[in-house]
């Protein structure tokens, strides 16, 4: 074991160019590199940390805008709400009006359909009642009707009471009112017996195809009359009073 | 049996006799330099680097690393001094596979030049950091009584270096040499695979102290920026 001195100064040398050399080529290279690649990342980071920055401001700034958005367009679905409401209000309160006036005119056409129906109904069931009446008044009693309404009115005219005969006055004529012609014998029955109670009146007969099965009379104020229509209202009251507790017993 | 290389004269170059230990420190030197060439001559922080420069870069992080975890900061000269301890100790050590070459390391001649330079790094380092006087100021912590006793354990820190790596190093040759002789087919495969283990140790070990011994000399560091003692 021995030191070499020239060696020891020769290795020194060596060892300082080495230094050198490592220096140069090896650890400068290399550290620059990585401090160039550390700053080349940390630009990158700023970047990237920059670009993150925008990208949440313009996230903001989208969020915000969508909350405008949906608040306009919650504003402008309620407008469109507010409108379509007004709209069906509209058009339901346009339809209730149809359906009312429909109903109106519906009820008036019912109104009319039933009084007609009525009119004929009371029409057919007088005609019917009359001819029944004909009938039995000729098996029973070997008379036409008409002879008995005449004698009937003319009955009316001999007992009509002080007021009646108020009404009547002191007309220059009496109407004898009939639904068909008279037979010329009834005419001059009812003549008699008017003459006989109001002296000197004329009298005249009159046809009116619309009025109910029956004789009236008329003299100024005072009206004297016999039709079927009593007997049908009776006869209707009486029907509708039957129905109408045949569905009470069965409810 | 010859026991150091220095007794070697491998050429003459103009009427100087250059023994094994300087003739292998060149190449050492050689390969160390064309290699770092070779690795960093394409070296652009643009470019991605490839896989020879990430395992150098990973050499050199991993001194860095060291280094500044001893010191406690970052500190460029050290690490070319000591980087520079740490690869040629190393690369000679790792040398040593290759049949007919002769460590530097195995001469107490090398050793010594290399202890030498870290017992004058070591007063350089200080000056540089703490300045003269405060660096005179050390040899009297923590009393003037203490001085002849720092200025011995200052030599003693360069013997101890140079000794224990020339030991290391060339008991291994000399083992395995006589090895060798003894048991030619199995023993030295094996002192061989120990010798790199225990060279890329003592490599570690050298380096390690000198670093220590230096930062013990400079002051603390208390900035990190790594650009602040670049020259």
């Amino acid at each position: 074991m021995s030191i070499d001195w020239i060696t020891v100064a020769a290795q020194l040398a060596n060892f300082l160019v080495l230094v050198w050399l490592l220096k140069r080529f090896l650890y400068r290279p290399i550290l620059d590199g990585i401090d160039a690649r550390e700053a080349e990342i940390t630009a990158r980071m700023e970047v990237a940390a920059r670009a993150k920055e925008e990208a949440s401001r313009a996230e903001t700034e989208y969020r915000n805008q969508l909350a405008a958005l949906q608040s306009e367009q919650a504003s402008a679905s309620e407008a469109e709400r507010r409108a379509a409401q007004k709209e069906k209000d509209a058009l339901l309160s346009e339809a209730r009006e149809r359906i009312e006036r429909e109903r109106a005119a519906w009820a008036t056409h019912r109104d009319d359909e039933t009084r007609n129906f009525v009119t004929k109904l009371h029409r057919a069931g007088g005609q019917a009642l009359l001819e029944l009446t004909r009938k039995a008044v000729f098996d029973l009693a070997d008379e036409t009707l008409e002879a008995r309404i005449a004698a009937h009115l003319a009955g009316q005219i001999e007992t009509m009471d002080g007021n009646l005969k108020k009404a009547a006055g002191s007309a220059p004529d009496a109407v004898v009112l009939s639904r068909a012609p008279l037979d010329p014998s009834i005419q001059q029955e009812i003549r008699a017996v008017l003459q006989d109670r109001f002296d000197g009146i004329a009298v005249r007969f009159d046809t009116d195809a619309t009025q109910s099965p029956g004789l009236a009379l008329r003299v100024g104020g005072a009206q004297l009359a016999w039709t079927v229509d009593t007997y049908i209202d009776d006869l209707d009251t009486l029907v509708t009073d039957r129905l109408t507790n045949a569905l009470e017993a069965k409810l | 049996m010859t026991l150091s290389p220095d007794e070697i004269t491998m050429l003459t170059l103009w009427g100087f006799a250059v023994n094994a230990t300087i003739f292998y420190t060149w190449i050492v030197m050689a390969v160390l330099t064309v290699a770092s060439m070779i690795i960093t001559r394409n070296l652009r922080a643009d470019v991605p680097p490839n896989r020879w420069r990430t395992t150098l870069e990973v050499i050199v992080q991993t001194i860095q690393g060291q280094i500044e975890e001893i010191a406690g900061g970052p500190s460029r000269h050290l690490i070319y001094f000591a980087g520079t301890l740490f690869l040629f100790v190393a690369a000679s050590n790792l040398l040593l596979v290759v049949p007919g070459f002769e460590p530097p390391t195995s001469s107490l001649s090398t050793t010594t030049a290399l202890a030498l330079s870290v017992l004058v790094a070591v007063p350089l380092f200080g000056i540089t950091s703490r300045g003269l006087g405060g660096y005179l100021m050390t040899y009297l912590q923590p009393s003037f009584i203490m001085l002849p006793f720092n200025i011995i354990s200052e030599f003693s820190r360069g013997i101890s270096l140079a000794i224990r790596l020339y030991g290391n190093i060339m008991s291994g040759a000399v083992i395995a040499a006589i090895l060798l002789t003894v048991a030619p087919f199995f023993f030295p495969v094996v002192m061989d695979l120990l010798g790199l283990l225990t060279g890329m140790i003592q490599a570690y070990i050298f380096a390690i102290l000198a670093t220590v011994y230096i930062s013990s000399a400079t002051a603390p560091r208390k900035s990190s920026d790594p650009q602040e003692d670049t020259p």
